[in-house]
């Protein structure tokens, strides 16, 4: 037998096939061929995630400079991160950055996705592809795009408000506007996303519910908030869930805009792993912070699904 | 009669000095050394201006090859390469300000032997960053000497001479008559945006740092330090300083309109506003010496400045070290790349060339090498580039922010600097 077969019959003649005759490895073997065939998936995760991921556990627990040899710090990367200022700053930050822009941009992507999602507008793949595009656009240049745009002497933004009338607005300079311009740029880059996920939604709820609403003399406003929102509570869910993941890995958004600045104001945890790593060179230290993060994005999750979740039950 | 003999000794004395040959200068074409060299440099280096058709003359069998990237990237590419164990370059440039780290990383090539002829030839400081427990694991490529830059419209018309500036006192005091007399601030500084440049320009000048000689830190035990801060400071707070971040467009429109009445920066920002920040303002522009902090006391500072190393992993260490001198240590190659590019030379057999006699006609006809020349030989030690500088920058930054807004004292800004660098560089 050369073809592959799913089978539960024991292997044809194991005098000849070999193999061992018993136990888990058993299973392995008569699974030999699919699991060899799957197998490349498993090797390049273990090697380029898995072996990092423990390989920065131990690295936690040592002193290193990226070459030469590593001394054993126990827990001292922990310890000493726990009095840590700027860390804690920075996740502070992410959690006062995802307060800025997650619930706004939320809510518009579910307005917006209602309204894409509606019968009567036009053009609506043409709409989509305006929405979405801003996440495909790279986001280094976007970034630099935003600096240009709100810088306070020469930005676009200040001179608009010049011709209006209205006091210029000091965008990166002052530590709440740096913020939300921030959280401008955030909503810029991923309100498309989010739309497309709540329109992904929007479809699985059938129809004829809207419909039965109209029949009963439901106004739009009420099947939108007593119909759409609650059948959309789990894809809402899960991309506030992404949402929280994606403000606490923010990286690239705030090097470019504010360099993290002003006075730490913008400045994220990765980016403090990246400059402990890479301008400062203690890979102990920013594996240790790597983990603390990585705990508090887990807990913050799980705290988030069962606030959302309690009332389901 | 004793007169003539003095001057006869004295002129014996000053001869071999004039004539300083440095061992490259000597130099005869060597066809015999084979190899093909990768040199790592970021772009704007000056080392895209080497004299490379002359190298290949006299070592016609050594291939160059360039590498060029922005700086940031130089950087992270050696690292990367470091951990991988595999990867780098024969020859790097690389920032003073960073060598220390790498240095420390022990990837550099010990290059004591050759580089010692060099020393008497090179500015003093320099040596500083690239030697470790006596040993020098590079060679000084450019100095950054640093001295005033001022308007020559705003000044003239606030009827302020700037020859009368000696001490940053009377700095202080142009200041105030150049913008009650037009309403331009005397320097440009950023509030928020702070990096601690100046700050550090300023400390340098007074050969005061981050740390002392024996890396312990200094921040918070100087007067003179604290006498910066409060200094930047009053600038703020009378309304003197204009608020605009580095190296954004409205710094450097800024320079060009002008906004501002002075800038007190390295050789290499001539370079740029006569390139491309204010290439209009040609005659505009003049140059003096950095203002003393009390009468009589030192006018010179640094501002950046690079060195070429040669990596341990090299095979061709030989071959390296040939580019190296010859593009480094040899007075001809030195003012040829510094014509070429403003990259100012460590090398000081390469002041006595004409060219740094020249009027320039960008700073009104001024003669404004010769002041670098000057000022790059009185430059003193500082403790400012060491292994921890970007995190002693970065938290110093912060700092200084906090200050400038009104959050902190200068005081309470530096005892907060240095506490925060001491836990978390462990110096004392």
């Amino acid at each position: 037998m050369s073809q592959f077969r799913p089978t539960t019959s024991p292997p044809v003649t194991p005098g000849v096939t070999g193999g061992p005759r018993r136990g888990p490895l058993r299973v392995l073997w008569r699974h030999r061929w699919p699991l060899l065939f799957v197998s490349p998936f498993f090797v390049l995760f273990a090697i380029f995630a898995l072996y990092p991921i423990f390989f920065s556990l131990y690295l936690s627990f040592h002193e290193w400079r990226g070459i030469g040899p590593m001394r054993p710090a126990g827990l001292a990367n922990y310890t000493r991160l726990f009095g840590d200022r700027i860390f804690w700053n920075s996740m502070l930050n992410s959690v006062i950055l995802f307060f800025i822009y997650v619930p706004i941009m939320t809510f518009m992507a579910v307005v917006i996705a209602t309204v894409l999602h509606g019968k009567f507008l036009k053009l609506q793949g043409m709409w989509r592809a305006i929405i979405f595009m801003p996440h495909l656009t790279s986001m280094v240049a976007a970034g630099f795009t935003f600096r240009l745009i709100l810088d306070t002497h020469s930005g676009f933004a200040n001179q608009a408000f010049q011709w209006l009338g209205l006091s210029p607005v000091p965008w990166l300079d002052d530590v709440w506007w740096a913020r939300i311009s921030l959280g401008l740029l955030m909503i810029w880059a991923w309100l498309g996303y989010n739309t497309i996920i709540m329109l992904a939604g929007l479809q699985t709820i059938p129809t004829e519910v809207n419909e039965a609403a109209a029949v009963d003399g439901a106004t739009r406003s009420q099947v939108f908030w007593r119909i759409t929102v609650p059948l959309l509570k789990p894809v809402i869910l899960f991309a506030v869930t992404l949402s929280i993941i994606g403000t606490f890995q923010l990286f690239t958004e705030p090097y470019i805009l504010t360099g993290g600045g002003p006075m730490r104001a913008t400045e994220t945890p990765v980016m403090q792993i990246f400059s402990s790593t890479f301008a400062n060179l203690r890979f102990g230290y920013a594996a240790a912070m790597s983990y603390v993060y990585f705990v508090t994005i887990v807990v913050l999750a799980i705290v988030q699904f069962k606030l959302v979740t309690r009332g389901d039950r | 009669m004793k007169k003539s003999l003095y001057v006869l000794v004295l002129s014996l004395l000053v001869l071999p000095l004039a004539l300083a040959q440095t061992p490259a200068d000597a130099l005869v074409p060597n066809p015999d050394l084979h190899a093909t060299l990768e040199v790592w440099a970021w772009q704007g280096s000056g080392v895209d201006t080497f004299a490379d058709a002359e190298f290949a003359e006299y070592y016609p069998n050594i291939q160059v090859n360039y590498v060029l990237r922005p700086t940031g990237d130089v950087y992270q590419q050696i690292q990367l390469a470091a951990v991988a164990g595999g990867g780098l370059p024969d020859v790097s440039n690389i920032e003073d300000s960073h060598l220390r780290q790498f240095l420390e990383l022990g990837i550099l090539h010990d290059i004591t032997d050759r580089a010692l002829p060099y020393v008497p030839f090179m500015n003093e400081f320099k040596w500083r960053h690239v030697e470790m427990d006596g040993r020098y694991y590079g060679m000084p490529n450019d100095s950054g000497p640093v001295a005033l830059f001022y308007r020559r419209d705003v000044f003239e018309q606030a009827g302020v001479n700037p020859d009368d500036i000696h001490t940053w006192a009377d700095y202080y005091d142009a200041a105030q008559v150049i913008m009650a007399e037009t309403g331009v601030p005397m320097w440009q500084q950023a509030t928020a945006r702070n990096s601690a440049r100046l700050f550090e320009i300023l400390m340098w000048q007074r050969g005061l740092g981050y740390v002392d000689e024996d890396g312990a830190v200094l921040l918070d035990r100087d007067e003179g330090i604290l006498e910066i801060l409060e200094f930047m400071g009053r600038f703020w707070e009378e309304g003197l300083a204009l608020d605009a971040e580095e190296w954004t467009d409205s710094w450097y429109r800024n320079f060009a309109d002008p906004n501002v009445a002075t800038h007190p920066g390295a050789v290499w920002m001539g370079t740029f506003f006569k390139s491309w920040i204010a290439p209009d303002a040609a005659g505009q522009w003049g140059v003096i010496r950095l203002p003393a902090w009390e009468e009589g006391g030192s006018r010179a500072s640094n501002d950046g400045g690079s060195s070429l190393v040669i990596f341990e992993e090299s095979t061709q260490k030989e071959a390296a070290w040939a580019y190296v001198e010859f593009h480094l240590g040899r007075t001809a190659s030195q003012v040829q790349t510094f014509i070429a590019s403003d990259t100012f030379p460590s090398l000081e057999t390469a002041y006595d060339d004409p060219y740094f006699d020249e009027p320039d006609p960008y700073y009104g006809g001024q003669v404004v090498r010769r002041i670098f020349t000057d000022v790059v030989q009185e430059i003193p030690e500082a403790g400012i580039y060491n292994v921890d500088y970007q995190e002693m920058n970065n938290l110093m930054a912060e700092q200084i922010q906090r200050f400038a807004v009104g959050q902190v004292s200068a005081h309470d800004a530096l005892a907060a600097a240095a506490r925060e660098i001491r836990s978390r560089t462990g110096r004392r």
